[in-house]
């Protein structure tokens, strides 16, 4: 197990103020919130953040935390000495409350390192089976989860098992992680970030209550060739500089399996995109594919293709930087 | 880790499909209905309806209204500032988008 220096993660002295710490904490939980932030690492770098000042933010936590001294480093392995924490009273077992926010109530989200010092929290049970009274029926939780299918999914729909970790509470109070598999349509012409709802899939309910619903948010694999912007599609085609002279035929390969003809119409410039309408990810309105040419230079290795660069300098009267009057 | 059944499932694009009450929403978004309120009244979320029970929010509302939550717990912004951020959150979309097609 690695330690985790709180303090270096918040970027505050051990001696901080708790307004100190409070500050620096929402400093960095507006730069790095996932839904602000939609660079990659930054929800794993927001839970850090949160578990950080769910330890300094309570008294109790922080001082016994601080027993451990500033000699520890960040990523050093690290046991915790049995009965480190003797004396120390909890207002409450981890992180607290089971609202819906990012940080600080999903179970697993805390690290082993978290967890072999405060113990896991014991919210978002996965439903409320337990509690139920006599006469008392209500729709069980509605669960949400993410899920990432690839392109050609949305241009063709599909079929995916996908696996999804459930934290349950035992009759004992003991929580263990279960491992729940469902095979789903995904439809065809599904977009990024669309919700898919799963009815009857969520929380058990209570006494004769429905079940609650799963709903499954829906982003893409990353793609090497394609972007995507809702439902058009973009994908860079390089072109030598005489076939994007000279025009030329190339083979655009789409996301649904097939390849298109294109024709590159002389004089193509770089950028200058060409739309291949209706064959974006398909709807009622399907999106477009669009094609955007690039220039690619062969290099020179040889003597006869830097000889074939001369003659082909030489054949213009050609000055890039004509505008530049240098 | 232990496994448990396989089902298959159908599953509907809440965006294209599914119209929610002020009740399905405040369930799928885990808020309270008084916050929903305030957030319309804000203008974040735009029912069809005159009054809270006749609300029927597009599908495209769960997706905010999840966002308006996660930055409510969060960040503790309130109604103002949730409705401030979700503005500048939809300029910035827009801003990639277009950055990405004058690429």
């Amino acid at each position: 197990m690695k330690f985790r220096d709180y303090y270096e993660t918040l970027g505050v002295a051990r001696g901080a103020t708790e307004a100190e710490i409070k500050a620096a904490y929402r400093k960095l939980a507006r730069k790095y919130h996932p839904d602000v932030n939609k660079e990659a690492g930054a929800e794993e770098k927001f839970k850090e953040i949160g578990e950080a000042y769910a330890v300094l933010k309570d008294t109790e936590k922080r001082a016994a935390y601080d027993r451990f001294g500033e000699n520890w480093k960040n990523g050093q392995d690290f046991t915790p000495p049995p009965n480190w924490n003797e004396g120390f009273e909890y207002a409450d077992n981890g992180f607290g409350g089971g609202h819906p926010g990012y940080g600080g109530g999903f179970e697993g989200d805390q690290s082993e390192f978290f967890e072999s010092l405060f113990g896991r929290g014991n919210h978002r049970q996965g439903g409320r089976g337990g509690q139920s009274r006599q006469g008392m029926n209500f729709k069980g939780q509605d669960h949400h989860a993410k899920i990432l299918v690839d392109l050609a999914d949305a241009y063709n729909g599909a079929k995916r098992t996908i696996a999804l970790h459930m934290p349950t509470l035992d009759a004992n109070g003991h929580v263990s992680t279960q491992e729940r598999k469902l095979d789903v349509s995904i439809p065809k012409g599904i977009k990024a970030g669309q919700n898919l709802r799963l009815a009857g899939q969520g929380g058990p309910g209570v006494g004769q209550g429905p079940a609650g619903d799963l709903y499954l948010e829906i982003d893409f694999h990353p793609n090497a060739l394609y972007r995507i912007d809702g439902k058009d599609v973009f994908i860079d085609i390089p072109l030598a500089p005489w076939e994007a002279a000279l025009g030329t035929t190339v083979n655009v390969p789409t996301p649904a399996g097939s390849t298109l003809e294109l024709k590159i119409p002389a004089g193509t410039v770089a950028g200058r995109k060409m739309r291949l309408k209706g064959k974006g990810i398909p709807s009622a309105e399907p999106g477009d594919l669009y094609v955007v040419p690039t220039i690619a230079l062969p290099p020179a290795n040889t003597d006869s293709q830097k000889e074939a660069y001369e003659n082909f300098g030489k054949a213009f009267d050609f000055n890039p930087r004509s505008h530049l009057k240098g | 880790m232990t496994q448990i059944n396989t089902t298959w499932i159908e599953a509907s694009v809440v965006e294209n499909e599914v119209h929610m009450s002020i009740v399905e929403l405040s369930h799928a978004a885990r808020t309270p209905q008084e916050l929903i309120m305030s957030w319309v009244s804000e203008g974040v979320l735009s029912p069809v309806g005159s009054s809270p029970e006749d609300w029927r929010f597009s599908g495209d509302s769960l997706r905010r209204a999840k966002t308006a939550a996660h930055l409510t717990h969060d960040l503790e912004l309130n109604v103002p500032g949730v409705a401030l951020a979700l503005d500048l959150l939809d300029e910035i979309a827009q801003l990639r988008s277009r950055l990405l097609r004058e690429s």
